[in-house]
């Protein structure tokens, strides 16, 4: 995904917001850790984002933008430290009070380009959501990666994302977000024809900041 | 003896216009008029009635110099000519009435053809009358000297009303019931009722103003609730309960499993520190929303109860507002003529 074809979906998923329309943006702090192909091979890091959150009816649009440092974690087998931009993006539609489907794109690049795998994923998915009190609610979603591509070749039939999502009202317009996501990727790789072997790639990712809503 | 007894009665029905003249006739020439035909000087009563005539006369002082015509061609047998200036009399006072009991026949007879060869609408009369809107009417009485297309209305501050219309000839008697359209009574206030009489080309209008006044009405006030019954809070407070923690532990917890199932034994253990930030704040945001006061929340039944109390009431106000019509539209209305 071009970065000018990200722009013109965060800007098609910021409407204007009008009556029955609820839209929050805001900044956040990023806890990461990946890991791929062996235990050994492991990073942990810290980053800034950032979120976009829209609601029309029973129409809802998420959007996040992350880029983490990973540096090698302690014992890890790594040498070298890099760089993370990380793009998600949900459009859901409510078929509950309490669920929804979704669909959306997982886009991972990593700077130095090949330090890491970098993907991109169709997702497909669905979330429950319930308000545990005034102005707080919880996400849970499982989302299944469909046709991953690994900029280092390769395949994944089972790739999913499991996500955690907390959203409250602090005052007025101001809310705290944080939201947690996990995704393992089964990627398997045929290095010079000579059979496949495992390369899975597993993220936890952790997003803490506040959101303004209009 | 019979003789002198008829001379007398005679004389003294041909003194009578006599009477009514000296209150009404200033002018010189008419007053000489009258004196000639109190003096049964006919000739000169023609003269000088003529000669005032071409004078510059008061309204009743012309339909009196016609009069006196009129009398004197009848005592000179000239009939058509009697008529003929019995005519111009009710022309300018179409009210004009000779007593058949105070004027000769042969006057009296002039008279009444003259009132049959033009268009009048003459002794309109409106009685004094009090009733019960929709159980009375006011009687309205006229008389149409020829057949004619008559029409009669009440215009006033309420618009206008037609009370009845026909072809009509002679007395005519008509009841009129003060009522709209919708059945409530004309409102109150002056009115004048004008009847137009027409024949081809000839028309003629009579009037009388009336005044219309009504009762006091006693209406019921409209009411916003029901004795003994009261409108119920729509929204209610739920009891404190465990449900928030429970629900943020169920989320939270649903993603540790979650975690742990998928995780890759290749990769080892994942980081639980993400997991831990995210699921303790939902852990504590649930913990917190367990201590503090629930939010109000739509309690059902009460709201199908207002419901169904609000349309009670809305259908007692209806019943009220019938009654309330039917009190208006049988209010007590009175009529009464005034004078013009």
């Amino acid at each position: 995904m071009t970065r000018s074809a990200l722009g013109a979906l965060l800007l098609a998923l910021a409407p204007r917001p009008a009556s029955g329309q609820q839209v929050t943006v805001g900044p956040q702090v990023v806890l990461s850790d990946y890991r791929e192909v062996a235990a050994g091979l492991r990073y942990r890091g810290t980053g800034l984002g950032g979120s976009l959150w829209a609601r029309r009816d029973r129409l809802s649009a998420e959007a996040a933008v992350v880029r983490v440092s990973l540096d090698p974690a302690d014992g890890s087998a790594a040498t070298a430290s890099f760089t993370t931009t990380q793009v998600d993006v949900w459009v859901a539609y409510d078929v509950a009070a309490y669920a929804s489907v979704e669909v959306g794109v997982l886009h991972r690049s990593a700077d130095p380009e090949f330090d890491a795998q970098s993907v991109g994923a169709v997702r497909v998915g669905a979330r429950s959501f319930y308000e545990i009190g005034p102005g707080a609610t919880v996400v849970f979603r499982a989302n299944y990666l469909a046709a991953p591509k690994f900029s280092g070749g390769g395949r994944a039939a089972v790739s999913l994302d499991l996500g955690l999502g907390l959203d409250v009202r602090l005052a007025g317009r101001l809310h705290g977000t944080a939201t947690y996501a996990f995704n393992r990727m089964n990627r398997k790789t045929n290095p010079g024809g000579t059979g496949e072997i495992d390369a899975p790639i597993q993220e936890t990712l952790a997003r803490v900041g506040l959101a303004v809503q209009f | 003896m019979a003789r002198y007894l008829g001379a007398v009665v005679c004389f003294a029905a041909l003194a009578v216009p006599a009477l009514g003249a000296a209150q009404v006739a200033q002018n010189a020439t008419v007053r000489r008029a009258q004196q000639a035909y109190d003096n049964l000087e006919y000739r000169q009563v023609l003269t000088l009635a003529r000669a005032a005539l071409r004078e510059r006369l008061t309204g009743a002082e012309r339909a009196r110099a016609y009069e006196l015509l009129g009398f004197t061609y009848g005592a000179m047998d000239s009939i058509l000519k009697a008529v003929d200036a019995f005519k111009q009399v009710v022309l300018i006072d179409p009210e004009r009435q000779l007593d058949p009991n105070r004027v000769s026949p042969k006057a009296y007879s002039a008279f009444d053809v003259a009132l049959r060869q033009v268009l009048l609408v003459r002794q309109l009369r409106v009685d004094s009358v009090s009733f019960v809107g929709g159980q009375g009417a006011v009687p309205v009485r006229f008389t149409v000297t020829q057949p004619a297309r008559v029409v009669a209305r009440a215009i006033g501050t309420g618009g206008t009303v037609v009370i009845d219309s026909g072809a009509w000839n002679g007395q005519v008697n008509l009841r009129w019931p003060a009522r709209l359209a919708g059945g409530d009574p004309v409102p109150a206030g002056t009115y004048t009722v004008v009847v137009d009489a027409r024949l081809g080309q000839n028309t003629f209008s009579a009037s009388q103003p009336i005044r219309v006044s009504h009762g006091r009405v006693d209406t019921v006030p409209s009411v916003t609730s029901l004795p003994g019954y009261q409108f119920l809070p729509e929204t209610e407070i739920p009891p404190q309960s465990w449900r928030p923690v429970g629900l943020a532990f169920l989320y939270t917890g649903g993603a540790l499993v979650g975690t742990l199932g998928l995780e890759s034994p290749t990769l080892g253990s994942s980081s639980k520190r993400e997991l831990g930030l995210v699921g303790g704040a939902a852990l504590v945001t649930g913990f917190v929303m367990m201590l503090r006061k629930p939010a109000p929340r739509p309690a059902e039944a009460n709201i199908l109860y207002n419901r169904l109390l609000r349309d009670q009431i809305a259908r007692r106000n209806q019943d009220i507002a019938k009654e309330n019509v039917a009190r208006r539209q049988q209010v007590q209305v009175t009529v009464a003529p005034v004078p013009k």
